[in-house]
């Protein structure tokens, strides 16, 4: 039957499928408003990593913004850290970027000089972003090229977090700000014979320690988007904890491995497998909260003043914002705002407002975040000149040296030869 | 329904000038094939939007500087450049070559031979076969997952309970996926014990091998191992052949294991920097989408070439009983 009458079938196959191609035009069609309403309203898109308690602290803070300026509502995306930057990779590909989005000295550099990020130093200059109450050096920390690619909302700075309980326990003299790094390392000796602990936690894997270490040389990194080192500087470093490792004052190479995650949870000062970790000063309060024994913080050994203020993230907004004043406002608001500095605490930093700074001082209750802002301050005081932001090819460089320091550690090369390797390949990366 | 089913039956053309004198014939062949692909129609669309389209686009991109971050605009054309560099300016490619070689070529014929050897155990009639079935095909359902991967790395961590295991004997353990002398082997591991997909596939093989074989070599006096080497492996070679080049290129695929054993790293010391993970680095850390995508062309054609070497051997190992019939 159905032989005689092909059309009609026909016919309706085909306005199936037309329907079918027809349906994702239909879809792309439903999601090409702008956010830019006919009344005014204006609706920011805004982007971080983080984990629920953040979510909290961020929400409130872009609630209360909204609560003074009703025409402008927030659209929020968190997610953790892991995934975050693929995910902003993918929209900023697909010129859909979120207004404000969170980004770390890791990527700044990826993103500014490839014209993502809008220039905010047009809105420091008019005042529209405030930064005159700021530690010092946390803006110069932000500008890639000249330009203002991200406003630091925290500030951190080389922490060496140890186990203050089970070094009383065992009578050791605790470590102190100033010590030399062999001082430290002939600390560490004797502070795991006495202890059976691990005396500190092997940096050599640490981009932080050995950036620190090399400006104590008059070195750097990085100057501008060169290296600011040679294969001698690293071959000693890493010669520096060979030393330390034969010495017996570091773990073993797969106990160390561990150590180089960057995961609060994973330092070997909570896990007790090493006495110290090197992180960030503001991470105290986060590992304490891993951990029974009391812990405490110090500068790195060396010269302290050579530490610097560094950003420990930063708000940039995407240059095709169609926002871009409403955003620089938001941003001068949550850095600058009494009432959100209260909301927000430390959670991304100590607040780089230091006026900020003091009133969440007073206000906390948490021995470990009073002990933090404390040295914070302490050493803040004296900092010299800050680096320029890490450039591109930054996060190649950071894995490239834990490899190298991975092979030394393990033994399969000596410090001589990781350094050979670890030089050519951050030559590589920077060039590229 | 039930007319279109019969449709193919009742107008298959009676061979010769007869058919082709009648009218409407051709008409009605072009509708049969419209039909066919109508039917076809959403998972065409997919593939074509979803599969074709990026693929060529990623062919496209192999030849450029793509670095996603940038405007389009800023995206220039390098030619062979992402191939040349590839092959003779970036050694951590060929660490990545030799990574999964030793992976893919070690851990796919360790799987196949448990997934046969737990196959002919199950094979035998027993009370609760279906049961364990289920639990030795259970790892390979959760396959490429994450909590899987996490799950291992604990138990071969250092405080893991395979250290706790070999307590029993006195001997002191390490942290094996820590160690780059053996992270790459507990991956291995991971990827053998995950043989439940082949293993059901050899399980309904053994059924097919017919039983007057066995019990003929039987009153012949052949060995459990003649009948093995004579009868079940010969039997059964086209379902070896089969999970062999899917095992292959799964092995040779492996990502998830490593990406979370590594946190993303190909570490310790890129002991377990496998090909896809290398690309993902490429492309997701370092922002180099074209030679991301070079990679992964160059990938495409290394495994289609490996599969065509497998296909190739087959005809001297494998044997199909319709062809000897």
């Amino acid at each position: 039957m159905t032989a005689y009458h092909p059309l009609p079938r026909r016919r309706v196959l085909s306005g199936v499928v037309a329907a079918m191609l027809a349906l994702p035009l239909a879809l792309g069609a439903c999601s090409s408003d702008d956010g830019a309403a006919d009344d005014g309203k204006i609706e920011l898109s805004f982007f971080w990593w983080g984990g629920e308690a953040r979510a909290q602290l961020t929400e409130q803070a872009l609630a209360l913004y909204t609560q003074k300026h009703p025409e402008v509502t927030f659209k929020k995306t968190w997610q953790a850290n892991q995934g975050y930057f693929d995910k902003l990779a993918t929209l900023t590909a697909g010129n859909d970027a979120p207004d404000i989005f969170q980004i770390d000295d890791n990527y700044l550099a990826e993103y500014a000089t490839r014209n993502v990020t809008a220039d905010l130093a047009e809105y420091t200059k008019s005042g529209k972003i405030d930064t005159s109450k700021f530690q010092k050096g946390l803006v110069e920390y932000g500008t890639v090229d000249g330009k203002l690619a991200g406003l630091a909302p925290g500030e951190n700075t080389q922490g060496l977090v140890y186990n203050k309980a089970k070094l009383d326990a065992a009578g050791v003299a605790l470590p102190t700000t100033g010590q030399t790094w062999e001082e430290h390392i002939a600390w560490a000796k004797d502070a795991a014979a006495k202890t059976k602990v691990a005396g500190t936690m092997d940096p050599s894997a640490d981009y932080k320690a050995f950036w620190l270490w090399l400006r104590q040389q008059g070195k750097e990194l990085y100057n501008g988007s060169e290296l600011g080192f040679t294969q001698a500087d690293v071959q000693a470093w890493f010669e520096l904890w060979k030393g330390a490792r034969d010495g017996q004052s570091t773990p073993t190479p797969d106990v160390i491995h561990e150590g180089n995650a960057t995961d609060v949870t994973k330092q070997l000062v909570v896990t007790n497998k090493a006495l110290t970790s090197w992180v960030w000063a503001n991470q105290l309060p986060e590992l304490q909260k891993n951990t029974k024994d009391d812990l405490a913080v110090i500068a790195y050994p060396g010269d302290a003043t050579k530490q610097w203020a560094r950003a420990s993230m930063y708000f940039s907004v995407y240059r095709g914002s169609k926002h871009k004043d409403v955003a620089a406002d938001v941003l001068n608001f949550l850095v600058n705002d009494p009432e959100a500095g209260k909301i927000l605490g430390t959670d991304r930093g100590l607040p780089s407002n230091l006026d900020i700074r003091s009133q969440v001082a007073a206000s906390t209750d948490n021995a470990a975040m009073k002990e933090t802002i404390q040295v914070m301050d302490e050493l803040g005081k004296n900092f010299g000149p800050a680096p320029t932001v890490p450039p591109k090819g930054h996060s190649t460089v950071r894995s490239e040296l834990i490899k190298a320091a991975e092979e030394a550690q393990y033994g399969r090369a000596t410090p001589a030869q990781a350094a050979e390797q670890f030089f050519a390949a951050s030559q590589a990366a920077i060039k590229r | 329904m039930a007319t279109t089913t019969a449709r193919p039956s009742s107008t298959r053309p009676p061979a010769g000038p007869a058919a082709a004198q009648r009218r409407g014939r051709p008409a009605k062949h072009r509708t049969d094939g419209i039909a066919g692909y109508l039917f076809l129609s959403p998972w065409l669309l997919g593939l074509l939007t979803i599969t074709a389209v990026p693929m060529l686009m990623s062919l496209y991109l192999s030849f450029t500087n793509y670095d996603v971050l940038s405007d389009w605009e800023s995206m220039e054309w390098v030619g062979l450049d992402n191939y040349r560099t590839m092959f003779t300016e970036d050694p951590s490619f060929w660490h990545a070559v030799q990574t999964t070689l030793m992976f893919a070529l070690v851990a796919t014929p360790l799987k196949l031979a448990a997934a046969l050897g737990v196959a002919m155990l199950l094979n035998r009639p027993f009370s609760g076969a279906g049961l364990f079935r289920g639990l030795f095909y259970l790892p390979s359902l959760l396959g490429g997952s994450v909590a899987l991967a996490i799950v291992w790395v604990n138990m071969f961590n250092r405080d893991g309970a395979f250290n706790s295991f070999l307590g029993w004997f006195g001997i002191e353990g390490k942290a094996w996926v820590n160690d780059p002398d053996f992270a790459l082997g507990t991956l291995i591991l991971l990827a053998v014990w995950q043989f439940g997909a082949p293993m059901v596939i050899f399980l309904a093989g053994l059924k097919q091998v017919p039983v007057e074989l066995y019990e003929a070599a039987s009153v012949d006096g052949a060995s459990p191992w003649r009948k093995f080497f004579n009868i079940t492996l010969p039997m059964l070679s086209p379902v070896i052949f089969f999970n062999l080049v899917l095992e292959t290129i799964n092995g040779f695929q492996g990502f998830t294991s490593a990406f979370v054993l590594s946190n993303g790293t190909g570490g310790p010391v890129d002991s377990t920097l496998m090909y896809t993970l290398h690309l993902y680095i490429k492309g997701w850390n370092e922002y180099q989408m074209g030679y991301a995508s070079a990679m992964a062309w160059v990938f495409l054609l290394f495994i289609g070439l490996v599969t065509a070497v497998v296909f190739r051997t087959g005809r001297f190992w494998v044997h199909y009983s319709d062809g000897e019939d």
